[in-house]
């Protein structure tokens, strides 16, 4: 019995070692050791000497202006992604759970986008963007849409790729929805029904609250996901159309994590691209704990 | 059942490990390089000097927009496992792995070469072959426009030939008279390629007096002030499509479907103007109002070997017979259509532009590549977006010439 006991504890973790030990390979070793390279000259070059030189990196960082602008448009980039992704899909929820024909082939079309990858993705927009829309804007006139493409100006590039995002996304999140909605108790709908509630009270009153446990988990997803965006963002529009910041001629649609990853690879200057990556990651730590803190405390509970 | 379930957990960790244990073999060295469009040709050759020596040379090809080989290097660097010949772009990426190139001074090909990189007369990189850029023309369309290509050598020049092509636009069926690129991804055309312009165009080869004067952060006002007409006009007249939004394919694409007369590319567009019916050739650049007879020619890239690996002598060997069998001559010149850059290869390439280079460099009418004395990040994330805002318009040359400047003062401090 007792020898059966340890036998199952055996498989158990022999289950879950290739999992565990290659999340410590690639997440947690990675990360502590980057996080002491912070604090260093650390090059990756082929000299190996390696001086601790405090907090200069993350002083280097601070007074990047590329990283402050990149923060900001992320910021913008991140706030109207949350928004449209969650109306887009919300809307497209209400749409496949109503009575409508056809609502199963219509969920596993919004849901289609989402298995395709973002950076092929990226590749078949850029082609929409650049070729169809002034193809078709030309063939009936709309000359303004052949003069100004999307993806020729910083402000609609950073729109473009809010739009490619939601049409990745929104698909995605709506499933999360769908189960949401599905899980409204009929009873308290029909009892709203017989007492005399319109639709839209219904909807106010019952739906929304019941779905809220969903908004937290939606929010929580699309906040982190917009925040991290890389694989769109380096196939859309790479480093985006230049625009002028504090006097100066500078990459337009440059996220957070593409800045990063070019500290690191352009500048060569790979200890300040860990303290940049330090200081993202405790940004999104905090916003995503404060958004999950105050989306719970507006959940009930039946 | 639960005795079977430990004994494939513990196979599989078992051998999951000993995947990671190394096996004794034949000499083998492993050779990394940027030119992917010559991977399958590199391969072959390989495989022939495999054949030849019983040496195997594992050919790993990673550039373009989709691979950096510098990032391969440094993972390669960081696990042990850097290659015994891989490829460097210029004195940046000498600098990076300075400690672990070796001097190729004794070697034969030295006496045969003009572009062999040297660092403090040591020499220390293996050309590559040789490229060149400037102007590409098609001659048909400038036939027809009556535009003879031999006064082509200054501003002047081709803002008379731009305006009398601009005006020609549906007679000759072209949407723009220059197809040129300044949008995101290709910088390197803006910021690389035409920037070398301002360095090096009408002086004379290894000529480093502006551009250390730029360095220090003193700009030549005039000089400054003649290119940026220069790239104006170029901007001008190109199509907006391709200048702010274009991609390498979509540049190209124009010149060779006679869509455009000029292309700012170099020789090796000739593998993706394979169907070109027209015959072309490059023109100087006009950055100057002042005539120049001249296109920019140099080795793009170096080889070098890497002195830690106990392959070393055996990747010295394998460059060798590159330049001196005939298997490797083939390769080089008829196989990957690269110009040579060995005096004893007799071999002349059949690209139309890569001939049109060899001419001009057999006449000595060539200006040098200086634009990689500044840094990668310098020309990539500091000067592309000023380009990019006079091509888009958001800025007048004026504001472009005060941009430029700054850019060099913020670059000397």
């Amino acid at each position: 019995m007792d020898k059966d006991k340890r036998m199952q504890k055996i498989v158990f973790w022999l289950f879950l070692a290739p999992a565990l030990i290659s999340f410590f390979m690639v997440q947690i070793i990675p990360f502590v050791i980057g996080f002491y390279y912070s604090f260093t000259d650390w090059s990756a070059t082929a000299q190996i000497t390696l001086n601790f030189v405090g907090l200069k990196n993350y002083a280097d960082a601070f007074k990047d202006t590329t990283f402050l602008y990149s923060t900001i448009i992320t910021s913008i980039y991140t706030l109207l992604n949350i928004v449209l992704v969650n109306v887009v899909a919300f809307g497209l929820a209400l749409l496949v759970t109503s009575n409508i024909k056809f609502r199963n082939i219509y969920r596993a079309g919004f849901f289609l986008p989402n298995v395709i990858g973002g950076i092929i993705l990226g590749y078949i927009w850029q082609f929409i963007f650049n070729r169809f829309v002034p193809f078709v804007a030309g063939s009936w006139g709309i000359t303004y849409l052949t003069e100004n493409l999307m993806l020729a100006n910083s402000r609609t590039a950073l729109l473009a790729l809010v739009i490619v995002s939601t049409w990745q996304y929104a698909g995605y999140i709506m499933m999360i929805y769908v189960a949401a909605l599905q899980n409204v108790p009929r009873d308290l709908i029909e009892a709203a029904q017989v007492d005399g509630a319109t639709p839209w009270q219904r909807f106010k009153a019952i739906t929304i609250p019941m779905v809220r446990p969903a908004f937290t988990v939606t929010l929580f997803l699309t906040l982190v996901n917009s925040f991290k965006q890389f694989d769109v963002n380096t196939s859309l529009t790479g480093v985006g159309p230049s625009t002028m910041f504090m006097g100066r001629a500078i990459n337009g649609t440059e996220l957070l994590a593409m800045n990063i990853s070019n500290t690191s690879l352009i500048l060569r200057n790979t200890a300040m691209a860990q303290a940049k990556a330090i200081v993202f990651f405790v940004v999104l730590v905090v916003f995503s704990l404060l958004q999950v803190y105050f989306s719970k405390k507006k959940e009930v509970e039946l | 059942m639960k005795k079977i379930l430990i004994l494939i957990s513990i196979l599989l960790v078992a051998f999951s490990l000993a995947a990671c244990t190394p096996k004794e073999e034949q000499i083998e060295i492993t050779f990394k390089q940027n030119k992917p469009e010559i991977d399958g040709q590199l391969q072959a050759f390989a495989a022939a000097y495999e054949a030849e020596t019983g040496v195997k040379v594992n050919v790993v090809s990673c550039g373009g927009s989709s691979c950096s080989l510098g990032d391969m290097l440094r993972s390669d660097y960081a696990s042990g496992n850097l290659p015994e010949i891989f490829t460097i772009d210029g004195i940046e990426a000498y600098n990076e792995w300075a400690a672990v190139i070796s001097d190729l001074s004794a070697e034969k090909w030295v006496a045969d070469t003009d572009v062999a990189f040297k660092v403090g007369g040591k020499v220390v990189g293996f050309p590559v072959n040789v490229e060149g850029w400037g102007m590409a023309y098609n001659a048909d369309l400038l036939e027809a426009a009556d535009i003879d290509p031999a006064t082509l050598n200054n501003y002047d020049a081709y803002l008379a030939a731009f305006e009398k092509l601009e005006a020609m636009k549906v007679e000759l069926g072209i949407d723009s008279v220059v197809s040129m690129a300044a949008g995101p991804g290709m910088y390197w055309v803006t910021g690389h390629h035409n920037f070398n312009s301002l360095l090096s165009n009408g002086l004379p080869y290894g000529d480093l007096s502006v551009t250390n004067a730029l360095l220090a952060g003193n700009v030549d006002a005039a000089r400054l002030g003649e290119y940026a007409d220069w790239v104006n006009l170029l901007f001008k007249y190109a199509d907006k499509t391709v200048l702010t939004t274009g991609n390498y394919d979509s540049q190209v694409g124009a010149f060779l479907n006679q869509k455009a007369v000029f292309l700012h590319q170099g020789n090796w567009v000739d593998g993706n103007l394979k169907d070109a019916t027209f015959d072309m050739a490059f023109a100087p650049h006009g950055s100057s109002k002042t005539a120049t007879d001249g296109i920019f020619v140099s080795a793009p890239a170096w080889y070098i070997v890497n002195k830690d690996s106990k392959n070393a002598e055996a990747a010295k060997d394998f460059l060798e017979f590159m330049v001196y069998n005939q298997i490797g001559q083939d390769y080089m010149v008829n196989k990957a259509g690269m110009i040579p850059a060995f005096k004893n290869v007799t071999i002349e390439p059949t690209g139309k532009l890569s001939k049109s280079v060899l001419t001009w460099a057999k006449a000595g009418k060539i200006y040098s590549w200086n634009q990689y004395n500044f840094s990668g990040e310098f020309r990539d994330n500091k000067l592309g977006p000023i380009y990019n805002q006079l091509a888009s318009e958001a800025i007048t040359v004026e504001q472009f010439k005060e941009l430029i400047t700054q850019a060099f003062k913020d670059n000397a401090k």
